[in-house]
């Protein structure tokens, strides 16, 4: 399934970062609610490959893209949590280190009842699949 | 939004969030249910079937309701397979029964406090599936229905358990109805704490207690010994329900002063419910009796008042509560007051 050419179709270079949080559900526990953050530049080209691929399963698979407002990306319902992917360049920040200031340049909320069994254990394990 | 914990500390990654939690802290038994949440199938879960409600009697006479509960048979399909409806005889499952038990509870507040006949005011069957997923450590409403894990055993008990947490997800539904409060930012923080007034009054109703008597905790019964806390949440004192080396520190403020800014979490709404729920506290604590009686009756009123916006925000729904509790009371009376004088308390009304 070849989607070079959609312009939402999440992209990872050496330069990118995906970050994956599970958040929600009936209450936070700030013990449980660590990120998970991959650095592009520590991936073998087919790592990020996988993760291309993954990102746009989970995209076809019902996720919500969540870069316009914050609630448009909510499923439906309360108490329910979701993991929410974000990629962002932190090297494009002036002087070149990571300015947390800047929104990520890609945002998807996907439901945790919804999302793949391969994001359930990168998130749980960072274990990752590799591309030809 | 990046902190410094979110830097690598081996290559690619941050520290992975439970499980070396569980590796380092963690019992023989919760090292096995970490593992066990991890067999889920390696596809795409299923995704919703035809919405439950659809294929159920529409609704029941006035002041009873229609309970029909389900269970998921550990996997992640809803509603799953229905195991006891209305007036059907008990099952040997105590998370059906408490479903059951607690669903029926929670329609009784409702209807006999306010007259609400269910969920839609038009009895709307109660549909709820338990032993959702494996080791599941949740509880959710997802706009047709209420859902229940079991927990992994070790952190958290199975979610029917508290007849606050069932009653909690109940009144999400009726706070759809009734306002559709965004579930984000300060709107969402007020959608959670009616949820948790609610939960708390139905146990109180429950138990019989005058405000004053009441523990004022949500899923007091849920954590288990293993875990360094006493609820999910104390209304009286938001902030100190549990601190814990696995699941931290209760965020939850009680005043303004310290409103937590965050993406997470919705923009905070299970963090920043703190500070209404501590007003709802304080306002019955003042007037006494039984809380659901004033000031119960004033926040429901609120719920369904017409100016109730759904982006509203804490200033302009405790305005609407200040309002309510005048037009049922009188200006200046000690109920105004009492609801007035707690919104100062938590730094919301100046
Ligand atoms: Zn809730």
């Amino acid at each position: 399934m070849s989607r070079v050419d959609d312009p939402h179709r999440p992209r990872l270079g050496p330069g990118s970062r995906l970050t994956i949080r599970r958040e929600g559900g009936l209450a936070h526990f700030p013990g449980l609610a660590a990120p998970r953050c991959i650095e592009g530049d520590k991936c073998t080209p087919g790592q990020r490959r996988w993760l291309e691929r993954l990102l746009g399963e989970v995209l076809e698979g019902g996720a919500v893209e969540a870069s316009r407002t914050q609630a448009e990306g909510q499923p439906s319902g309360a108490d329910r949590r979701v993991f929410r992917l974000a990629i962002d360049e932190p090297g494009e920040a002036a002087g070149g280190g990571a300015d947390d200031t800047l929104p990520p340049r890609w945002t998807l909320i996907v439901d945790e009842t919804r999302a793949p069994g391969s994001l359930v254990t990168l998130w749980r394990h960072g274990e990752l699949g590799e591309e030809p | 939004m990046a902190r410094p914990d979110d830097t690598l500390s081996r290559p690619g990654f941050t520290p992975p969030y439970i499980l070396e939690r569980l590796r380092e802290h963690g019992s023989p038994r919760q090292r096995r249910c970490a593992e066990a949440t991890l067999t889920h199938d390696h596809s795409f879960r299923a995704l919703r079937g035809p919405q439950a409600a659809e294929r159920l009697p529409a609704a029941s006479a006035p002041g009873r309701p229609a309970r029909y509960i389900y269970t998921a048979e550990h996997r992640e399909t809803l509603p799953g397979r229905l195991v006891r409806e209305e007036g059907q005889p008990g099952i040997d499952d105590p998370a059906v029964e408490e479903a059951y038990r607690w669903l029926g509870a929670t329609y009784r507040f409702f209807w006999e406090v306010f007259e609400r006949h269910s969920i839609d005011a038009e009895g709307m069957p109660l549909i709820g599936t338990v032993h959702f997923g494996q080791d599941y450590d949740n509880a959710f409403w997802n706009g047709t229905q209420m859902v229940f894990g079991d927990g992994d055993g070790e952190l958290f008990r199975r979610f029917t358990v508290a007849i606050d947490v069932v009653a909690h997800e109940l009144a999400h539904g009726v706070t759809e109805r009734e306002s559709g409060l965004v579930y984000a930012g300060q709107s969402g923080a007020l959608n959670e704490s009616l949820s948790d007034v609610f939960g708390s009054l139905v146990k109180q109703f429950h138990r019989g207690e005058r405000a004053a008597q009441a523990d004022w905790l949500i899923g007091a019964e849920l954590l288990t010994e293993a875990v360094q806390g006493r609820a999910l949440r104390s209304m009286a004192e938001p902030g100190s329900a549990f601190d814990d080396p696995v699941l931290g520190r209760d965020p939850q403020p009680g005043h303004m002063d310290q409103f937590v800014v965050t993406q997470a979490d919705n923009g905070g709404v299970h963090i920043n419910s703190g500070i209404p729920n501590r007003a709802f506290y304080l306002a019955a604590q003042a007037l006494d009796g039984y809380a659901w009686e004033v000031a119960g009756r004033v926040w429901y009123a609120t719920l369904r008042d017409p100016r109730l916006s759904p982006d509203i925000d804490f200033a302009g729904f405790a305005a609407l509560t200040v309002d309510n509790a005048d037009r049922r009371h009188g200006r200046q009376s000690r109920e105004e007051q009492a609801v007035r004088d707690a919104w100062r308390a938590v730094g919301v009304m100046p």
